[in-house]
Parts: structure tokens; C-alpha cells; sequence
């Protein structure tokens, strides 16, 4: 993947601002609109609450490099400024960005076990909005046009789902009602 | 299963909000302000104070070199601003440790509240709704119901509604099956046992389910209902209720418009909560949704 979306080209360093992850005892948290890297192997890259939005994890057991993305809506067309501002705010552009990250950390593209949770739908009769339906289907578009299969996922439904990233072995977890289940692990 | 009344009557275990956030309250929605009384809630709280001074000496309202003391930050933030701010703060402490029972983070309910709350007001102003103050604090206070259940029932309770809850049945109907009540009609009789406005009771009342034409419509509550969707796709204080509400269709069809105009609601608003973040007290920002 590259960081071209039409005529732009993210630099990650100048992104640097935008992450928002914090890291307290072991955990690095990721907001909404936010992406984490790591290759410390004793911590767990976490996400609460994905409703609609998707969390993605990709974690590369050659390498020990993981990372998580959080975003909240499908695509940056609708707004070119805050595709500039905000750019891990959408999928179309935070995903690229998640994977450039690793890759530069090290990460092989052959090695990655990737996974996603979250695109639940509020209840919506005729379902015009869909923001969480939309939000799959640009996953899956990207994924599929740029060769990369997903692991495992648990995606849709009304529920919320808490992700897990544990950079150990690579197992990745989802809470949802007090409950937690194994996703992926080696 | 317990009665609105049984929870209304023991009063010890609600949550309250301090007197001047009910004045506030009431200087936001219509009642006449007083501007003396507005002065000495700023100056005899100290965080609302800084975030006071912060706002005013900010580049939005910055002249280069200057820097505006209590009472010029006071005159130039004007009268709206100023009533906002105190109320944002005081709702906040009532706010950020509550939520427990849905399985939030602390600061989370707090969070999406405020988020909702900026998003009904973007789209008041955008809609050309006649009182956008309103608004904002109906949708700053939508979710008041969920405070008294964190009081009054345990964490468990609300499990037990999650996990039993049937498709395309809203969270509030299993809250009123599994528990007797819901939390926003719970959170419109709090707001009525405040001495609040019976509008504003009426729209906690009804933000999830804000009725049609034919049946007590208020585009007040069409707003403060819009407002809490669009705070749900922000993925702010989802908890074990995960997104089992309804969009109403007349909300759908109406004010929200198209899906492009609530995304674009949603980015600014999401633009704005950063900003008001940076503001506030960051412990109260701690915390965002936990569902697990």
C-alpha cells in the first residue's frame, strides 16, 4: 500500500500530531481517529467502544511489530480539509497510513496476520445512512484491491466491541457485554 | 421490577446538579439573565475561571501581544459563551464518573454527552432553529436518566438487559421489560424533579424516540435526538447498550437530511470536542467508551 489518495501524499511525520494514543501500565490506547505502532512486546494495543467505527490490528510475528487503527467514517471525499487535518479519521486514508507505519518499523507485508472488529448499525429502517455497513465495505474493498486477507474479523450487529492487540504472540481479543473471545492467536 | 416512583422517591440516592448549574440551566433557556449573577458564578469557581481566561486569551479571540484579565475575558467572551462554560464545567464533575452501570469508561458519559450536545447545536444553527442554546442543553443533559441508574441498579442489571436483548427491539424497550423503566424517561422525571422546564424534561424524555407529527412533535427534540445519533456513530459512550436505538425515519428524512450532511456534522463536531478538550480539566477526558 502507499499513502497516495488523489493528489495527496501524507508524510508520517508530519502526522505525528495527530496520534493520540497514550500508554499507561503495558497499555497503549487507541482513540477514535487514531492509530498506534509498537514492537514492545509487553504491552497490549487497545481500543473501547467500537460501534459503527472499525478497529483494525496488524501484527507481524517475524518482526514483533503490531499496530491498531481506530476510524470513524468510510471515506475522506466527503471533506477534503479534514482529509488533510484529520486524516485517521477515515478508513480510505488511516488504513494506508497504519500499514505505512509498520512497514517502516520493519513490518513484511507477507508476515501480517490482520484483523478487524467494530462496523456495528444503529437500528435504521431503510438504512440509508449505514455509516457501519460502509465503513466494511470499504475495508474489504481496500484489503481486496491491494492483495491483503483479513485473519479474522467480527464486524456488524448493534453491539460494542472492545479490541485487543496483544504484542507477545499476536493474539488478538473482543469484549463485548462483559464477555471476551479469542479472535486470533498462533 | 421497580416504578418511576419507587426510584423518584428515594431521593437520597439520586444524582443532583449544583444550584447555579440549574440557574444557568434556566438563563440558557429563555429566562431573563442576569449578567451580575453570571460574573460571580465565574469568578467563585476557579476552574471556570481558567477555562474563562483560556477561551478569551486563545488565537480565536486574540489580538497579538494583548493578554485579557478576569473581567475583560468576562465582557469579550459575551453573555452565551460565558453561560455555557460554566455549565459545560459544572455538568462535567456530575458527568465524568457516571456511566458505570453501562459499562463506560469514567469521563466517557461525559464525553458523549458533550459531543451530542455539539452536534445538536451545529445542526440548530445549520437548520435555522430559533433557540440553539436550547438545544445544546437538552442534548447536554439527554442521558441524566443513565446517573440515576448507575445509583439505583447495579452493572449487572444493565448486562442482564444486553444480553438479553431481541433483534430490532430498542435498549429501551428491554430496560422497560427487564427493569420496569428506561433510562430516558427516568432522566425526563430527574429533569422534572430539578424543576427543570417541562420542554426541556420532555426532550431528555424522548431522544431516542421523538415523536412524529401526529403525535406531540417538538423539532426541539427532533435535534436532541439527531444529536445523540450522531454522537453514537462518533463512537462516543457506547457501552453495554452498544448502538440499539432507533433513528427515528421523520429525523432521518428531515432535519439530518443526507448521509454527507451528517458526516459533515459529525467531522466538525468531532473538530470541536478536540478543541474543548484541550480546554477542560484533562482528567475529566480520560476515559472514552468501554463496552466490555
Amino acid at each position: 500500500m502507499n499513502l497516495v489518495d488523489g493528489k495527496r501524499q501524507f508524510e508520517l511525520s508530519s502526522l505525528a500530531s495527530t496520534f493520540k494514543n497514550t500508554q499507561t501500565d503495558g497499555q497503549v490506547v487507541v482513540g477514535v481517529a487514531d492509530v498506534a505502532m509498537t514492537n514492545d512486546s509487553a504491552a497490549d494495543v487497545i481500543t473501547y467502544a467500537l460501534g459503527s467505527c472499525i478497529g483494525v490490528t496488524i501484527y507481524d510475528p517475524q518482526a514483533k511489530i503490531g499496530g491498531m487503527l481506530h476510524f470513524m467514517l468510510p471515506s475522506a471525499k466527503v471533506s477534503p480539509d479534514k482529509a488533510v487535518s484529520s486524516p485517521l479519521m477515515f478508513g480510505d486514508l488511516g488504513i494506508p497510513i497504519l500499514f505505512k507505519s509498520c512497514y517502516e518499523k520493519g513490518a513484511k507485508k507477507e508476515n501480517l496476520i490482520v484483523c478487524a472488529a467494530g462496523g456495528a448499525e444503529i437500528l435504521d429502517g431503510d438504512g440509508n445512512f449505514k455509516i457501519g455497513s460502509r465503513n466494511r465495505t470499504m475495508l474489504r474493498k481496500l484489503f481486496w484491491k491491494n492483495n491483503i486477507l483479513l485473519s479474522a474479523d467480527d464486524t456488524g450487529g448493534t453491539i460494542s466491541r472492545t479490541l485487543t492487540l496483544r504484542m507477545s504472540d499476536g493474539q488478538v481479543s473482543v469484549r463485548t457485554k462483559g464477555k471476551e473471545k479469542v479472535l486470533w492467536s498462533q | 421490577m421497580v416504578s418511576m416512583n419507587d426510584i423518584l422517591k428515594d431521593v437520597q440516592s439520586l444524582p443532583a446538579l449544583p444550584g447555579t448549574a440549574l440557574r444557568i440551566i434556566m438563563m440558557l433557556s429563555g429566562s431573563d439573565v442576569d449578567l451580575d449573577e453570571v460574573k460571580e458564578i465565574v469568578r467563585l469557581d476557579e476552574a471556570i475561571t481558567i477555562v474563562v481566561l483560556r477561551n478569551a486569551n486563545s488565537v480565536a479571540y486574540g489580538i497579538p501581544g494583548k493578554t485579557f484579565s478576569l473581567e475583560e475575558s468576562i465582557v469579550r467572551l459575551g453573555t452565551k459563551r460565558l453561560l455555557k462554560i460554566a455549565l459545560e464545567q459544572q455538568v462535567s464533575r456530575v458527568m465524568s464518573g457516571a456511566g458505570v452501570s453501562y459499562g463506560l469508561r469514567r469521563g466517557s458519559l461525559w464525553r458523549g454527552s458533550l459531543g451530542g450536545a455539539l452536534a445538536a447545536e451545529e445542526l440548530a444553527e445549520e437548520i435555522k432553529y430559533g433557540d440553539v442554546e436550547l438545544c445544546f442543553v437538552c442534548a447536554l443533559l439527554r442521558d441524566i436518566g443513565k446517573l440515576a441508574f448507575d445509583a439505583y441498579f447495579g452493572p449487572d442489571r444493565i448486562l442482564e438487559c444486553a444480553w438479553n436483548m431481541k433483534p430490532g427491539m430498542s435498549f429501551l424497550e428491554t430496560e422497560r421489560e427487564l427493569l420496569g423503566v428506561d433510562h430516558a424517561e427516568l432522566g425526563g422525571a430527574l429533569a422534572e424533579h430539578w424543576d427543570l422546564p417541562e420542554r426541556i424534561a420532555n426532550a431528555i424524555r424522548f431522544h431516542h424516540d421523538p415523536p412524529p407529527d401526529d403525535q406531540g412533535h417538538d423539532e426541539l427534540y427532533d435535534v436532541v435526538h439527531a444529536g445523540d445519533v450522531m454522537a453514537l456513530w462518533m463512537g462516543l459512550a457506547i457501552g453495554h447498550d452498544g448502538m440499539q436505538y432507533h433513528l427515528a425515519d421523520h429525523v432521518k428524512h428531515g432535519i439530518l437530511g443526507s448521509r454527507e450532511h451528517a458526516e459533515q456534522i459529525m467531522m466538525n463536531t468531532w473538530s470541536r470536542l478536540n478543541e474543548l478538550e484541550a480546554d477542560m480539566n484533562e482528567t475529566t477526558f480520560q476515559g472514552q467508551g468501554r463496552s466490555a
